[in-house]
């Protein structure tokens, strides 16, 4: 083989080779992909039923145990949203795990990433506090550590106790559909959003049922039931950041 | 003995200064170990204004360092070698204000032991990542560029020459080096205005044009900055040696920019509204009537843009070294002040994610500890270019004319002979 001409068996090699490495970047960029979440078995979701929340913030001070969460932070917010008829409306706000969630695209270090059940996470080993994601979520869902929490957390134990690991001094932290119970719970075959132990601690201890949580993949789960039966919205649709949280609108229900 | 030692002690002017960045320095030094042993907790940053003051100094000292990458790019691969000299004293000048950026972020993140994870950890989809390694980048070519310079600091000229020939030798690759710090900077300089343009959650930062102000801004606000620098010490020191005729041609230059940046400036805020985007007007309020009304109409459009473009075209005031010094600080205070309204304007608008509900404002000052260490930074910079000037002559327009002329020597002999 000279310089110039290439047999067919190099030129194999070559494409093989060729192929392999573009392969191999494709691989790689597949797991860093940030702009589009990996779609796996389970694609959890939330489902609030905004007639039966009565602002009584009892998902708030749930989370807070079970996630051990300073008590200036709250994961859950439940914002008053007007009236309907006589009675109030609420908004309960966890984080919307967007199906294109900005803070997993604008960090610089992939500290927010998701995962393929839909949730996003948060690495907060890896995280170096920038608070680009914060400036960049829609839904203000993300609370930074502007100081350390040491103190006892008011909340636990009658609220619950604490399953995960405090976050450290300067790094943004936000919900994750308490992924410890879901993996938890599935590893002990339990099923996430029926069976209580499995299930994210705002929706088992909410006392008027008015969260559903459960597997979109699963046309029989109560989340695909009750967004298959109900009218439903998600916040700031318009941006096209894909929220897994639905809200079924507090108005008032058709006269049959 | 010590009789002798305080006749010799005597106070100037230069030591005077250096002590009044001394203290300035010393100052920020303990607010800073207070912000590292405290936390952010201690300063004014909210979660829903997380960026303040330092960024603002960040965006800031970046965009006042870009006169190294555009004259280095005239001067290197546009073929305007006249202003070589100026181009010197703009590397020196960038050196220092990407280092200034370095210690602001360095404050400004949460976990400062952490920085070195955007080389590890790629985010590819990130403008930030993609800033971050830029400027990283961009700072060891600076400091590559800077290499000649640092060569002729006399005291290490002595104690090393083969070292210090070594590095003046770095001088002939300042074409490449030119090269990759023009496509460096264009990269980051662009990007940093498309770090907020790219954020959809914001309305008023939300849009295409962020990264051409961004750019444009930067080239007009660091070629001014590097001839007000080298003006100013050349008024004060004469160990700073100006050639006038060389600023005053680049002067102009910057006052032809400044056309073109007014134009877009204005443009940009007042088209803003042309989508009715929820809020963009608002934005545009906070900047136009609110509580940003005078930095954007007094210091960003008036001082920062029309004075000086008046007078740096304006031949008279322009050969006047009084006014084109004033238009030239104006200029760089009005880039400055373009981040700080560009930063917080989209940050004090708060979106409702709830629909129906009306657009809510915050607020943000810097508090005491902000302003210590960011005054700290300024005053870094300051001691780190004074020092430039004194020992390593950043500021001689007459030393790299030499230089050149017997290049053009050498390169006729061959004719003669």
């Amino acid at each position: 083989m000279t310089e110039k001409n290439i047999n067919r068996r190099d030129f194999l090699k070559l494409t093989a080779v060729g192929v392999a490495v573009a392969a191999g970047t494709r691989a790689v960029t597949h797991t860093k992909a940030s702009s589009n979440a990996p779609k796996g078995k389970h694609q959890w979701a939330m489902v609030i039923d905004q007639s039966k929340c009565t602002g009584c913030n009892y998902c708030t001070l749930a989370c807070q145990a079970h996630n051990d969460t300073n008590p200036e932070i709250q994961w859950n917010k439940v914002l008053e949203d007007g009236m309907v008829g006589d009675k109030k409306v609420y908004v309960p706000r966890p984080c919307m795990h967007c199906e294109k969630a900005p803070c997993v695209e604008v960090c610089p270090v992939q500290a927010s990433y998701y995962r393929d059940d839909g949730i996003v996470m948060m690495d907060y080993d890896r995280c170096i506090g920038c608070r680009y994601c914060q400036v960049a979520c829609p839904y203000e869902a993300r609370s930074f550590n502007w100081r350390a929490f040491t103190e006892p957390n008011p909340a636990v134990p009658e609220w619950g106790d604490p399953e995960v690991e405090r976050r450290p001094r300067g790094v943004p932290e936000k919900c994750s559909f308490c992924y410890q119970r879901i993996d938890r719970g599935l590893s002990l075959g339990l099923k996430p959003g029926v069976d209580a132990d499995a299930t994210p601690a705002c929706v088992v201890v909410c006392p008027v049922g008015a969260r559903i949580f459960g597997d979109l993949n699963d046309p029989e789960s109560n989340v695909s039931k009750a967004l298959h039966e109900n009218p439903s919205y998600r916040l700031r649709e318009n941006l096209g950041t894909g929220p897994r949280v639905h809200y079924l609108p507090a108005v008032p229900k058709k006269e049959a | 003995m010590l009789k002798n030692l305080r006749s010799k002690l005597i106070i100037t002017p230069w030591m005077i200064w250096l002590g009044f960045l001394g203290i300035i320095l010393l100052g920020g030094l303990f607010a800073g170990i207070l912000v590292f042993w405290k936390g952010l907790g201690i300063t004014n940053l909210t979660d829903l204004v997380p960026w303040g003051l330092w960024i603002t100094i960040d965006l800031s000292s970046i965009a006042l360092a870009a006169g190294a990458f555009s004259l280095c790019a005239g001067v290197y691969l546009f073929g305007l070698k006249r202003y070589q000299p100026i181009a010197r004293t703009a590397t020196f000048v960038g050196l220092v204000g990407y280092t200034m950026a370095m210690l602001s972020l360095v404050l400004d993140i949460g976990r400062p032991d952490r920085f070195w994870h955007a080389m590890v950890h790629w985010n590819t989809h990130s403008l930030m990542w993609e800033v971050t390694m830029c400027v990283i980048l961009y700072l060891t070519v600076l400091v590559f560029e800077s290499m000649p310079i640092f060569a002729s600091f006399e005291w290490f000229r002595k104690r090393f020459p083969r070292l210090a020939s070594k590095m003046e030798h770095l001088h002939h690759y300042a074409p490449i080096l030119a090269i990759i710090g023009l496509g460096l900077s264009s990269l980051h300089q662009s990007s940093l205005g498309a770090m907020y343009g790219v954020i959809k959650a914001r309305p008023f930062w939300f849009k295409p044009e962020m990264s051409v102000l961004f750019m444009l801004s930067a080239i007009v606000g660091g070629i001014a900055v590097t001839l007000f620098a080298s003006m100013l010490s050349a008024r004060l020191t004469n160990k700073a040696k100006v050639n006038d005729a060389l600023v005053e041609r680049v002067a102009q230059f910057v006052g032809y920019l400044l056309i073109g940046y007014f134009y877009f400036r204005a443009w940009d805020a007042l088209a803003t509204t042309y989508t009715y985007d929820p809020g963009r007007t608002e934005g545009l309020q906070l900047m136009t009537k609110g509580p940003l009304a005078f930095n954007f109409w007094f210091v960003e459009m008036l001082l920062g843009m029309i004075v000086p473009m008046i007078l740096l075209l304006y031949r008279p005031t322009r050969l006047n070294h009084f006014w084109r010094m004033t238009a030239l600080f104006l200029v760089a205070a009005g880039v400055a002040t373009f981040r700080w309204d560009t930063n917080i304007s989209g940050l004090l608008v708060v979106m409702p994610y709830i629909p129906g509900q009306t657009i809510a404002y915050t607020n943000y000052e810097p508090s005491l500890i902000e302003f210590l260490t960011g005054g700290a930074i300024i005053a870094y910079g300051l001691a780190a270019f004074s020092l430039g000037v004194r020992y390593l002559r950043v500021v001689d327009h007459t030393l790299i004319e030499k230089e050149l002329e017997r290049v053009k020597v050498e390169a006729t002999e061959p004719v003669t002979a």
